[in-house]
């Protein structure tokens, strides 16, 4: 399949080992793809891990984030704002998409998924599936009938990008013989800071208590008076306020492309970092985020230097990824038989 | 037919025959009432015109039905029977599919160019189950949701491969534009013939410019002829499932549903039972692809190794009935009739012409938030089936988590298996906890 091995591959290969400015250039950008995985897949796992929902609808979710942000961004004008103001705009609207899906969440929780918490786990795919699909074709409608980057809802959005990304962000800086541009350097710190946030709430705040209870025994901690539904609702709007950050972020990355085809194009390699890391464990979801990172970037480099001329060995490298592990180690890095942890 | 059945008994066949018919009555009935529709559609349309063709699914959506209603139902056997949801079930689709073309045109090894279609299903089936069996081999090892997952991951690798891979586009076009039928203009006209393999004379041509008349019986327009024909080998898949079902084998199937420790503990090696059951499911996955191209001539990636071509025969299972066999059949129809009601598809009916042509105009010209209600009828009803079909999945598996296979045959089934195994799949639904579900009427 991969008939292409050249024999420039064998030189280049050569080049990447003994090039720091290469090694580095695959590591930083490894490292600003990691943070995005991180975001968009650390909602799945803190859902999955407290109440055992495999969400669905969490691509639908980013997806929903980056047009709302794209709308925002076009509609306040941010890019005629100055490095500070668009973004200082930039983390108003992340927030504002937070606060916006956690209510989309919570209403979802409330209304649908709560009804299936006694049913086997497969309904629960099945309901969150039926979520995803409902709120794709609503989002087509909306692209085709406001006439959203011309009605096409299969094509990339980047208006938004391209009006409103500040040339500070884009462009590459040089220090030494690392290079990298703004957007990997504020998408790492982002991945970073919603490393520490989680791990504050899961460790430092009583709700994050209540979680880890829950996460731990439900039945016990029902006994011992945590309210678990009022948990579960709480975990699900943060999960999807998460999904819609990411989103967002997403919004600026050249590599993305807004569009409906988005929700997927994020939930499966989603399920892959949450499996690879084991199913509901925090820790190993941060593990594989970078291990998927670095393949990811590993793979575009390849493809970008010519080793190998196979435009989505990205992708068919992190389902290899998937199935690999599932070999080795059937549940994931981190994974328990049965209930997830965090740690 | 049922006149029929009686005179069968008369001795001019082997009497299990009338037998099995007068068993299988419903059946029978149904399966008429399959075969006189497209009839019965001109009939009623021509009658009726346009509130007919308003309630009605075209035959051209029939046909469509019959091939992804056999993958459906190929996906129940598996995850409806055995309990292993098999998330990249399209895998085996799009094997099928792709076979077919790739052989017509002369891109497989050792298979010439312009190979019989009736070999290529077979092969592509055949291949459909070695593929099966490798995936199966390191897939059983999990079981539950990374089961799903290892087996969505495959297929998707397939769907990227299938996506970038030169190979299977000879010339400079893409891939993901997908394959069609004599892409080098070298090879003759795809003809696909359905019937018995390698008897020239038991075979009927099916696909748009297919023949008019099965067997010497003229029926006229081509694709009434490729409905019949393909319908019938998905009755025929279809009653093989059936029967290996109710088959001692079939019933292992179930024990490891229910209970696989218990099947272990019994005495079954239960290994062998899945992969069994994975391999049968995955060679009719692949006929139902290769009767899907049989008619189209082409196949693109999107509609065969996706991740949605999965879905979308998971929600016709749940809609119909999940562990019913039949039930996604039916599931597909109903989505598929919905759809094509709340949403026109290309020159299809359903409800929007039939409003733009009954209402007065005064109340289609009426302005609401600045677009008039004719413009949103067109914008929200024009190929947009999925939003409803979303819907209408969530409200199945929220209220009618059996399907209506399954509830029809909970409430009026009589004693039998079908029975058992929806009063199974409700019992386990409701005593995984203390508190009964809503399931609403069931």
């Amino acid at each position: 399949m991969i008939d292409v091995l050249t024999p420039l591959a064998l030189a280049e290969t050569v080049d990447l080992l003994t090039s720091p400015s290469d090694i580095t250039g695959v590591l930083i950008e490894g490292l600003a793809k990691g943070s995005l995985y991180l975001m968009i897949a650390v909602g799945l796992t803190l859902i999955f891990g407290l109440m055992d929902v495999i969400n669905f609808a969490h691509g639908a979710f980013t997806m929903y984030g980056a047009y709302i942000a794209g709308v925002a961004v076009l509609a306040l004008g941010v890019g005629s704002m100055g490095f500070v103001g668009a973004l200082g705009t930039f983390f108003i609207i992340m927030i504002a998409v937070f606060v916006l899906l956690a209510v989309l969440g919570v209403i979802f929780e409330v209304t649908l998924i709560r009804k299936l918490y006694e049913y086997p786990p497969i309904f629960m795919i099945l309901l969150t599936f039926g979520i995803t699909i409902t709120m794709e074709e609503l989002m087509r409608m909306i692209v085709e009938f406001r006439d959203i980057n011309s009605g096409q809802w299969d094509i990339g959005w980047d208006a938004p990008r391209q009006s409103s990304l500040p040339s500070e962000l884009g462009g590459t800086t040089e220090i030494g013989f690392v290079n990298f541009t703004g957007l990997q350097l504020m998408q790492i710190s982002m991945g970073v800071a919603v490393l520490a946030g989680i791990w504050a709430f899961l460790n430092k705040t009583r709700y994050g208590l209540f979680v880890r209870a829950g996460v731990e025994d439900e039945e016990m901690a029902r006994a011992l008076g945590i309210d678990i539904n009022r948990t579960f609702t709480a975990v699900f709007a943060v999960g999807s306020g998460l999904a819609g950050m990411a989103g967002v972020m997403l919004m600026w990355d050249p590599l993305w492309d807004v569009n409906v085809p988005l929700a997927l194009a994020v939930l499966l390699p989603a399920f892959v970092i949450v499996i690879v890391g084991g199913l509901g464990s925090f820790k190993g979801t941060v593990v594989a985020s970078f291990l998927v990172g670095l393949i990811d970037a590993l793979g575009t480099w390849a493809f970008q230097t010519g080793v190998i001329q196979f435009t989505d060995i990205d992708q068919l490298m992190i389902f290899a990824i998937l199935v690999v592990m599932l070999i080795l180690r059937p549940r994931g890095l981190f994974g328990v038989k049965g209930q997830g942890d965090h740690g | 037919m049922s006149a029929e059945t009686q005179q069968v008994d008369s001795g001019r066949f082997p009497s299990w025959i009338g037998q099995y018919l007068r068993d299988h009555l419903l059946l029978a009935v149904i399966v008429v009432l399959f075969a006189v529709y497209p009839f019965l559609y001109d009939f009623l349309t021509g009658q009726f015109g346009l509130t007919a063709q308003m309630i009605l699914p075209r035959t051209r959506t029939m046909l469509t039905i019959l091939a992804l209603g056999l993958f459906a139902m190929s996906f129940d056997f598996i995850s409806g029977y055995t309990g292993y949801l098999s998330f990249g079930h399209a895998a085996f689709f799009g094997i099928g599919a792709y076979l077919v073309l790739l052989g017509h045109n002369g891109q497989l090894p050792v298979v010439p160019a312009e190979t019989s279609f009736m070999l290529l299903l077979l092969i592509g089936a055949l291949i459909a189950v070695v593929a099966a069996f490798l995936i199966g081999l390191i897939s059983f090892r999990l079981s539950g949701v990374y089961f799903a997952m290892i087996t969505l991951g495959i297929a998707e690798m397939m769907y990227v491969a299938s996506n970038n891979w030169a190979f299977l586009t000879p010339g400079e076009s893409d891939p993901t534009e997908g394959v069609a039928a004599g892409s080098p203009s070298e090879i003759g006209f795809f003809e696909p013939a359905l019937g018995v393999p390698f008897v020239e004379s038991l075979q009927v041509e099916i696909g748009p410019f297919g023949d008019e008349e099965i067997f010497g019986i003229a029926v006229g327009d081509p694709q009434i002829v490729s409905y019949l024909m393909i319908g019938a080998v998905v009755l025929l898949c279809y009653l093989t499932m059936k029967r290996i079902i109710h088959s001692p084998f079939g019933r292992v199937m179930i024990a490891i549903r229910e209970n696989e420790e218990r099947a272990k503990a019994i005495g079954y090696n239960v290994f062998y039972y899945k992969m069994g059951a994975f391999m049968i499911s995955a060679f009719f996955g692949a006929v139902a692809g290769a009767l899907f191209v049989g008619y189209e001539g082409a196949i693109d990636p999107e509609n065969s190794f996706f991740f949605l071509v999965t879905g979308f025969a998971l929600v016709a299972a749940i809609i119909g009935g999940l562990g019913t066999l039949a039930g996604p059949f039916f599931g597909y129809i109903f989505l598929e009739g919905v759809e094509e009601f709340l949403s026109r598809e290309g020159g299809g009916g359903g409800l929007q012409p039939f409003l733009e042509q009954n209402l007065p105009g005064a109340i289609l010209d009426t302005d609401i938030l600045g677009l008039t209600i004719n413009e949103a009828l067109s914008a929200f009803m024009t190929g947009h089936g999925d939003f409803y079909a979303g819907i209408i999945f969530i409200i199945f598996v929220l209220y009618v988590p059996i399907g209506m296979l399954g509830t029809l045959r909970n409430r009026y089934g009589t004693d039998s298996l079908a029975k058992y195994v929806s009063a199974g799949v409700e019992k386990r639904l409701s005593s995984s906890d203390g508190e009964t579900p809503a399931t609403g009427d069931d």
